[in-house]
C-alpha cells in the first residue's frame, strides 16, 4: 500500500461537509444525542454543580467534610468489596447458566426462563425482607431449620457476605441474559474445533468460549459492578444494621440530616462516579481488540453438547440455584402473606393462615392507582428508552460519525448517579421549570428514563454489535435509504434485543424507589411506593401479599411479552 | 425519518432544555420573605374568629378554593388511613396526601420553597422537621380555642401539636416485682437493673432532655455521665421501639428505660403483661405537629384540616392508641405531670453532637439484634 | 459502461497497518478503469490490494477522497462534492457473506429492493410478486420462496443473494467475491452458473476476487491490483500469457523464471542468456542488448522428451530431479544448467528422477518479463 505524506486540501471539502451534515442521518444523530444528553446530563450537571459549589462559589467544602470522616477507608474499602463480590458472585452463576442452557441438553431447561425473570421481577426491598426471613440470625427460616444440627445463627445475612450473596444473587438473571445473548451469538464450531483439536470441555470452555464471548463477559461484569456500586435496597436494609456503610446508604444517611449538604452527598457521588469511570476504562482497556462472534448472512444451528455422566450433577445444580433463587424467597413470601403476624413456622402457624391480607391489599385505597401508574411508566419508559437507545446504538455501533462514543458515555452516565441524588436533582429542575412537569407522571417518567438509558443502551449496542455491517450494506445498495434499512433490516435484526431490553426496563420500573420517593405526589403513587410504605410500618404481612401479587401480575405480564416478541425478529 | 421530522424533534429536544435551563432559583415569593402572601392574609382574617362563624367561614372559603387539600405528613398510614377519610366525610373536602417518613417530608418541603413550588397547604409531621420548617418561614400564624388549650410548654410559633409522644419507664409486670418498679430517672442506674434494663438505640432526644434537666438541677456533668453510664451498664440495647417492647412482654428483658407510652398502652390493652404507670416523673414528651403553609393555595381548607384535626381528630388519635394534642374533653394529656419537653430548638442545633454522644453510650451494653 | 478515473481512498491508519507520515493509509491509489458494456470486469490481487474498497467506492458504501465515478451517462461520484449515496446508485450488489436478511423469507429478501422505492418508482405488489417470481425461477428457487432465509444452503443462499442483485435490473452488477465462501465442488458449479447467467442476462458486472482461476474462469476482462495500483488489464488469455511483470505472471497461474542477459536482438526476435542456457523468445518490447531481463514460462508450455529434438531453437538437456502426480496431469522437475524447471505434462509419461532428459518450447510461449 502506499503512503500519504502531505496532501493540498482537497476540492469539495466544504461542499462535501455541507453533505454529510445535513443528511436525514445526522439530523437524527443530533437529536438523540440532545435528548439523550438532555435526560443525563441534567442530574449530572445538577450533582457537579453542588458538589463544587457553595454559597460563595467553587467550593471543595463538600469532599473535605465527605472524605475527612475517620470511616471512609472502611466505607471505600465496603463499597468495593460488596460491588466486587456481587458482580463476580451474578457474573459466575449467570455465566455458568448461560452456558449450559445454550450450549448444553442440560435438562430442566423450562426453569431458566422463570429462574432467569423471577428475581428480576422481585423488587430489592422484597428480595432483601424475604432473605432476611430466610437468613437473619434470630428470625431466618434456614436458621432454625439448621440449629437442631449446627446451633444458632449459621447464617447471618446482616454482613458484607450476606449482602454480596443477596445482590449477586438477586443479579445474577440479568448477567444470564447477557450472557444467553452472547453465547447465542458465538458461532459453535469454533468450539467444535476445540473440542476436535483435542481440547477437553473445560478447557474448550476456558481457552475458546470465554475469550470469544469475553466483550460481553466484561460489558456484563462492568454493569453488574457498577450497578451493585449504585444498589442502595440491599446495603440500607443489611448493612445499616451492623453499621456497614458503603457510597449510596452514606449518601442516604447524609441527604436525610438537616441541613441537608448537598455538597457531601454529591461529593460521595462523584467518588462513585470516579470509581465507575474507572471500571469503564478497565473493561475498555480489557475488551481491546477482541472482537465477539457476529451474526452474518449464514445461518447455523447450534447443537447441543451432550453432558453425558454430568448430566444429573449440572441438572442438581440448576434445580438449587431455582430453589435458592426463586423458590425460596417467594414461598417466604407467601408465608409471610398468609399469616396474621410473622413467626416461625409451626402447627399453629400453619392453622391460622388466611388471605385477609390479600384483602387488605385490595381494600388499600393507593394501590390500584399505584398498579396503574407502575404500569404506565414501565411500560412508556421501556418503549421510549429502548426507542432511542435503538437508534443511539446504530449512532454508537455504525454511523461513522466522529464523536460518536460521546454519546455512549452520555448514556451511560446515570448508571453511577445513585437514585437518591437522581431524584433530588430531576425535582430540583422542574420545580423550576415553567412547563407543568412537577407533581404529574410525567417527572417519574422522565426520571425512570433517565435512569434506564444506560440499560437500554447496553442491550441495545450488544444488539447492533452482533450484526454484520455486510446486511446494513446490502439494504442501501438494495436502494434502501436510511429509514428504510433502519426499520426493515437493522430493527427487525435487533428486535430480540430490544425486547430484552424493553423486558428488562419494564420490570425493573416496577420496583423504582429512590428516586421515586422524592418525586411521586399524591394520585401519583407507583406500587415501588406502596410496598416502601407497608414496610416502613412494618406492615410485613400485607407487604408480601402485595409482593406476591406484584411477582404474579409482573410474571404474567413479562410471559405475554415474550410470546408476543416471539413473533418479532429472528426465529431460532 | 425524513429530513422535517428529524428537524421537529431537535427542535422539541431544544425546547426541553430551555425550559429546563430557563427557570431561574428566583422565581416565585423567596422563602422567608416578610411579604405576607394571600394565605396569610386568609390566616388572619379567620384567626380571631371563634365557633360556629368561624367554622362556617371556613366552610364558606372552602368551598371557594374547590374542598380540594394537600397534606404533606409522615403520620404513619395505619393511622394516616382513618385520619384522612374520617375528614373527608365530615367536610366533603378532597385530600391529596404525600405519605413519607419526616426527613422525607422534610426535604420535600424545603426544595419546594426554595423553588417557589406551592405543593403543599398543610404539613404534619416530627417535632425537629416542623421546627425546621417553621423557621425557615414557611408557616403562618394559626390561632384559634383549640390551640390554646394545649398544654403551654407546646405552644410552638409556626406550627401546632396534634400528639404527643411520651418518654416513661415501662416494666413487664410478671418479672417486676414492687421493689423493681422505678419512680424516678436515676433509679435506673442501680445495679439492680443490672441485666433486666432495656435501652433503645435512637434515643438520643430522650437523653439529651434528661441530660440538659439534671445540668439545670445543678448536677455536676461528670455525676450525670456517672448515671447514664450506670443505666447502660448491664443494659440490653434494642433497635426500635415497637420491637422493644414486644420483647418487654415476651419477658426478654424486665424494664424498659424509656418506651413511648402509646406502645406500652397498646400492649398492655393487648393483654401483655407490661406496665408504666404511674409514670415517672418528670416525663419526657415530644411534639408531632402540623404547619400551615404562607404558600398555600388552599388557606381556609388547610385551616379547616387544622381545626378539625385539633377537634374530633384528637379523639381518632386517643383511639388509636396515641397521645393526643388536647383531650376530646378540652383536658390537657400531661395535666398533672411534670413535663420535659424535648428542646426542639436544641435537637436542631445539638442534635448531631447528642447523637453521636448517646451511641458512644450504649455501645457498651449489649447490642440485640433487629426484632 | 463504468469509467473509473484517479481514484484515490486513504483510511486513517491503524496501528495493525503499515503508517504513513500523515497518519492515513493509501488504500486506493490512482485507478482508472474503463469497464464496456456487458463486460465481466475482475479485479483480481491478493488481500490488502484495494480491490474491495475499489469495488465499495463503486457501489457508493466507500467514499474516495477523489477521482471520478460514471455508470453509463450517470456520474456518481466526481470529487467535487457529488456523491451519490449507496442507496440511490441503483446498483446491484453480491456480498462476500451474501448478506441475507435472516429474519426474512427468500421472497422477501428478493422483494426488497423494488419495496424500498420511492413511492412513485415502486411497482405494484403484483408486479413485485411476479418479477420476484421470475428472477427465482431464473435462480432455480421459485420452491423456496416462503422459506426462512435462514433455512437454505450455502449454494442456494449463494444464488438468492444474486436474485436480490438482479431483481431491479441494474445497469451494473457488483460482486464480492461471492464464491469464497463455498466448499471447492460447489464454486466450480457456481462459477458457470455465474459466468451462464451473466452472459444471458447480459449484465455488467464487476467481480473481485483473489482466486486467478475464478478470474480467468469468468472475467472478459481482468485487472490485476496491487498495493492500491492497478498493474495490468487485459483479456484473461493476455494476462495469462503475456503479463507485464513479475507479480501478475506470479500471481496468475505458474511460471518458471530464467534470470538472463539480452544477447542478441533481431526485430522481434530477442535471445538471451540465461541460467539454464540460451532463450530465444519473441518480443515486442525494445530491450537493448546486454540489458537484464526474465524469461517467463509456463510449465505447460515446456514440453520433454528422452531422446531429444534436436533441431528445436529453445531445447535443453536436463536432468529430473522430482515428480508430482496432479490427476489430470504430471509435473517435473527438470534440473536444466543452473536453473530449474517446472514441465507439466500428460500424466501417460511419468520419468523416474534421476533420469537425463531433454525440455523444450516455442519462442512464441516464452515471455519476456521487465525487471523490477
Amino acid at each position: 500500500m502506499a503512503t500519504l505524506a502531505t496532501r493540498a486540501r482537497r476540492p469539495g471539502a466544504l461542499a462535501r461537509w455541507r453533505e454529510v451534515l445535513l443528511r436525514p442521518r445526522t439530523l437524527v444523530a443530533a437529536a438523540i444525542t440532545v435528548v439523550v444528553g438532555y435526560l443525563a446530563l441534567i442530574p449530572l450537571v445538577y450533582l457537579l454543580w453542588t458538589t463544587f459549589s457553595d454559597a460563595q462559589g467553587f467550593s471543595l467544602g463538600g469532599f473535605a467534610r465527605a472524605y475527612g470522616d475517620a470511616r471512609i477507608g472502611e466505607l471505600v474499602g465496603n463499597s468495593l468489596w460488596f460491588a466486587a463480590g456481587a458482580a463476580v458472585l451474578s457474573l459466575a452463576v449467570g455465566t455458568a447458566l448461560a452456558y449450559f442452557n445454550v450450549r448444553t441438553d442440560v435438562p430442566f431447561k423450562a426453569l431458566f426462563f422463570a429462574a432467569s425473570i423471577i428475581p428480576l421481577i422481585i423488587p430489592g426491598i422484597l428480595y432483601t425482607i424475604a432473605w432476611i426471613f430466610l437468613a437473619s440470625p434470630t428470625i431466618g427460616l434456614l436458621n432454625s431449620l439448621l440449629e437442631p444440627v449446627l446451633g444458632p445463627g449459621t447464617f447471618d445475612v446482616f454482613t458484607v457476605w450476606g449482602m454480596i450473596w443477596v445482590e449477586g444473587l438477586h443479579l445474577s438473571p440479568i448477567a444470564f441474559l447477557f450472557m444467553v445473548a452472547a453465547f447465542r451469538s458465538t458461532d459453535p464450531s469454533l468450539e467444535e474445533s476445540s473440542l476436535m483439536s483435542g481440547a477437553t470441555r473445560v478447557q474448550t470452555f476456558r481457552r475458546v468460549t470465554l475469550p470469544l464471548v469475553r466483550p460481553a463477559l466484561l460489558s456484563a461484569a462492568l454493569i453488574m459492578g457498577v450497578r451493585s456500586l449504585e444498589s442502595f435496597e440491599v446495603p440500607a436494609l443489611l448493612g445499616l444494621q451492623n453499621g456497614i456503610y458503603v457510597f449510596t446508604s452514606r449518601i442516604y444517611q447524609v441527604l436525610r440530616s438537616f441541613p441537608v449538604d448537598f455538597a457531601g452527598a454529591g461529593a460521595l457521588a462523584v467518588g462513585l462516579l470516579a470509581v465507575a469511570a474507572l471500571g469503564i476504562w478497565l473493561s475498555n482497556v480489557l475488551s481491546r481488540g477482541h472482537a465477539g462472534g457476529t451474526i452474518t448472512g449464514k445461518g447455523f444451528r447450534p447443537r447441543p453438547i451432550d453432558l453425558g455422566r454430568w448430566k444429573p450433577v449440572v441438572g442438581g445444580g440448576i434445580l438449587l440455584y431455582f430453589f435458592v433463587t426463586v423458590l425460596a424467597p417467594l414461598m417466604v413470601l407467601l408465608y409471610t402473606a398468609l399469616l396474621p403476624y410473622y413467626r416461625p413456622p409451626s402447627a399453629e402457624a400453619f392453622a391460622s393462615m388466611n388471605l385477609d391480607n390479600f384483602v387488605a391489599v385490595f381494600n388499600l385505597p393507593s394501590v390500584p392507582t399505584a398498579l396503574r401508574n407502575s404500569l404506565v411508566l414501565g411500560g412508556g419508559a421501556a418503549t421510549i428508552v429502548m426507542a432511542l437507545m435503538a437508534v443511539a446504538a446504530w449512532v454508537v455501533v455504525r454511523s461513522g460519525i466522529p464523536g460518536r462514543q460521546l454519546l455512549d458515555h452520555i448514556a451511560f452516565s446515570p448508571l453511577v448517579i445513585p437514585g437518591l441524588v437522581l431524584g433530588v436533582g430531576i425535582a430540583f429542575v422542574y420545580l423550576r421549570s415553567p412547563l407543568p412537569i412537577y407533581g404529574t407522571l410525567l417527572i417519574l417518567l422522565i426520571a425512570y428514563c433517565t435512569r434506564y438509558l444506560p440499560y437500554g443502551m447496553r442491550y441495545a449496542v450488544s444488539g447492533m454489535q452482533t450484526i454484520s455491517a455486510e446486511l446494513e450494506e446490502s439494504a442501501q445498495v438494495s436502494g434502501a435509504g436510511w429509514w428504510s434499512t433502519f426499520r426493515r433490516v437493522l430493527l427487525p435484526l435487533i428486535a430480540p434485543a430490544l425486547l430484552a431490553g424493553w423486558v428488562y426496563i419494564f420490570v425493573v420500573s416496577f420496583r423504582e424507589l429512590s428516586s421515586s420517593i422524592l418525586l411521586y405526589t399524591p394520585g401519583n403513587e407507583v406500587l415501588s411506593i406502596s410496598i416502601w410504605e407497608l414496610y416502613a410500618n412494618a406492615r410485613f404481612g400485607e407487604l408480601s401479599a402485595l409482593g406476591v401479587i406484584m411477582v404474579l401480575v409482573l410474571a404474567v405480564l413479562v410471559a405475554v411479552a415474550y410470546k408476543v416478541g416471539a413473533r418479532v425478529g429472528l426465529k431460532s | 425519518m425524513s429530513r422535517r421530522s428529524a428537524l421537529a424533534s431537535l427542535g422539541a429536544a431544544g425546547l426541553l432544555l430551555l425550559s429546563g435551563c430557563g427557570g431561574a432559583p428566583t422565581s416565585g415569593p423567596a422563602p422567608g420573605s416578610d411579604q405576607p402572601t394571600a394565605a396569610e392574609a386568609v390566616y388572619a382574617e379567620v384567626d380571631p374568629l371563634t365557633g360556629a362563624a368561624r367554622h362556617d367561614r371556613l366552610v364558606e372559603l372552602a368551598a371557594q378554593e374547590g374542598n380540594t387539600l394537600s397534606l404533606y405528613t409522615s403520620l404513619n398510614a395505619d393511622i394516616a388511613d382513618i385520619v384522612v377519610p374520617q375528614f373527608e366525610q365530615a367536610t366533603g373536602v378532597h385530600v391529596d396526601v404525600y405519605r413519607a417518613d419526616s426527613e422525607t417530608v422534610l426535604q420535600r418541603t424545603l426544595q419546594e420553597a426554595s423553588a417557589g413550588f406551592a405543593g403543599a397547604d398543610v404539613v404534619e409531621t416530627n417535632a425537629t422537621q416542623m421546627a425546621i420548617i417553621a423557621t425557615q418561614g414557611l408557616t403562618g400564624d394559626y390561632e384559634g380555642e383549640q390551640r390554646n388549650k394545649i398544654n403551654e410548654q407546646f405552644r410552638y410559633e409556626g406550627w401546632t401539636p396534634t400528639r404527643f409522644n411520651i418518654f416513661a419507664p415501662a416494666w413487664n409486670t410478671n418479672l417486676v416485682r414492687a421493689d423493681l418498679v422505678p419512680h424516678r430517672w436515676e433509679d435506673l442506674a442501680d445495679p439492680k437493673y443490672d441485666g433486666i434494663l432495656s435501652l433503645e438505640v435512637s434515643d438520643y432526644d430522650w437523653y439529651m432532655t434528661l441530660h440538659t434537666y439534671y445540668e439545670q438541677q445543678g448536677m455536676p456533668a461528670a455525676d450525670i455521665d456517672r448515671l447514664f453510664a450506670d443505666m447502660v451498664q448491664g443494659s440490653k440495647v434494642a433497635k426500635g421501639h415497637s420491637g422493644q417492647v414486644e420483647l418487654l412482654s415476651a419477658g426478654e428483658f424486665g424494664v424498659v428505660a424509656a418506651s413511648y407510652t402509646y406502645l406500652t398502652n397498646k400492649a398492655r390493652v393487648n393483654g401483655a403483661p407490661v406496665d408504666d404507670q404511674p409514670f415517672v416523673e418528670p416525663v419526657v414528651a415530644r411534639a408531632n405537629g402540623a404547619g400551615l403553609l404562607r404558600s398555600s393555595k388552599h388557606p381556609a381548607t388547610a385551616m379547616l384540616f387544622m381545626d378539625w384535626m385539633l377537634n374530633d381528630g384528637q379523639k381518632i388519635i386517643l383511639d388509636n392508641g396515641l397521645t393526643p394534642a388536647v383531650m376530646p374533653d378540652g383536658t390537657d394529656p400531661l395535666a398533672g405531670h411534670q413535663v420535659l419537653p424535648v428542646d426542639v430548638q436544641q435537637l436542631i442545633e445539638e442534635g448531631n453532637d447528642w447523637s453521636a454522644r448517646y451511641d458512644e453510650l450504649v455501645r457498651g451494653g449489649e447490642q440485640l439484634p433487629e426484632k | 459502461m463504468l469509467t473509473i478515473s484517479n481514484l484515490v481512498k486513504s483510511f486513517a491508519g491503524e496501528a495493525s497497518r503499515r503508517r504513513a507520515t500523515a497518519g492515513r493509509v493509501l488504500a486506493v491509489d490512482d485507478v482508472s478503469l474503463e469497464v464496456g458494456e456487458g463486460e465481466m470486469f475482475t479485479l483480481l490481487g491478493p488481500s490488502g490490494c484495494g480491490k474491495t474498497t475499489t469495488l465499495r467506492a463503486v457501489a457508493g458504501l466507500e467514499r474516495p477522497d477523489s477521482g471520478r465515478i460514471v455508470v453509463g451517462d450517470r456520474v456518481l461520484f466526481d470529487g467535487e462534492g457529488l456523491n451519490v449515496p449507496a442507496n440511490r446508485r441503483g446498483l446491484g450488489m453480491v456480498f462476500q457473506s451474501y448478506a441475507i436478511w435472516p429474519h426474512m423469507t427468500v421472497f422477501d429478501n428478493v422483494a426488497f429492493p423494488l419495496q424500498v422505492r420511492k413511492r412513485s418508482q415502486r411497482p405494484g405488489k403484483r408486479e413485485i410478486r411476479e418479477r420476484v417470481a421470475k428472477v427465482l425461477e431464473t435462480m432455480e428457487l421459485g420452491h423456496l420462496a416462503d422459506r426462512q432465509a435462514t433455512k437454505l444452503s450455502g449454494g442456494q443462499q449463494q444464488r438468492l443473494a444474486l436474485a436480490r442483485a438482479i431483481i431491479i435490473e441494474p445497469p451494473l452488477m457488483l460482486l464480492d467475491e461471492p464464491l469464497s465462501n463455498l466448499d471447492a465442488k460447489l464454486r466450480e458449479s457456481l462459477r458457470y452458473e455465474l459466468k451462464r447467467l451473466q452472459r444471458e442476462l447480459g449484465i455488467t458486472s464487476v467481480y473481485v476476487t483473489h482466486d486467478q482461476i475464478e478470474a480467468l474462469a469468468l472475467s472478459t476482462t481482468i485487472a490485476v491490483m496491487k498495493e492500491g495500483n492497478v498493474l495490468q488489464t487485459g483479456r484473461p488469455r493476455e494476462v495469462y500469457e503475456t503479463p507485464n511483470c513479475r507479480f501478475v505472471a506470479e500471481f496468475i497461474g505458474t511460471s518458471n523464471f530464467l534470470r538472463g542477459r539480452v544477447a542478441a536482438r533481431e526485430g522481434d526476435r530477442v535471445d538471451i542468456d540465461t541460467e539454464a542456457g540460451r532463450v530465444r523468445l519473441e518480443s515486442a518490447a525494445r530491450v537493448p542488448v546486454g540489458a537484464e531481463v526474465l524469461a517467463a514460462v509456463r510449465p505447460e508450455s515446456l514440453e520433454i522428451s528422452t531422446t531429444g529434438w534436436g533441431n528445436r531453437v529453445n531445447e535443453w538437456p536436463g536432468t529430473v530431479t522430482n515428480r508430482a502426480f496432479l490427476g489430470d496431469a504430471i509435473d517435473h522437475i527438470v534440473r536444466v544448467g543452473q536453473g530449474s524447471l517446472r514441465v507439466r505434462g500428460n500424466p501417460s509419461v511419468s520419468i523416474k528422477p534421476g533420469t537425463e532428459i531433454f525440455v523444450a518450447t516455442e519462442p512464441g510461449k516464452v515471455t519476456l518479463v521487465p525487471v523490477g
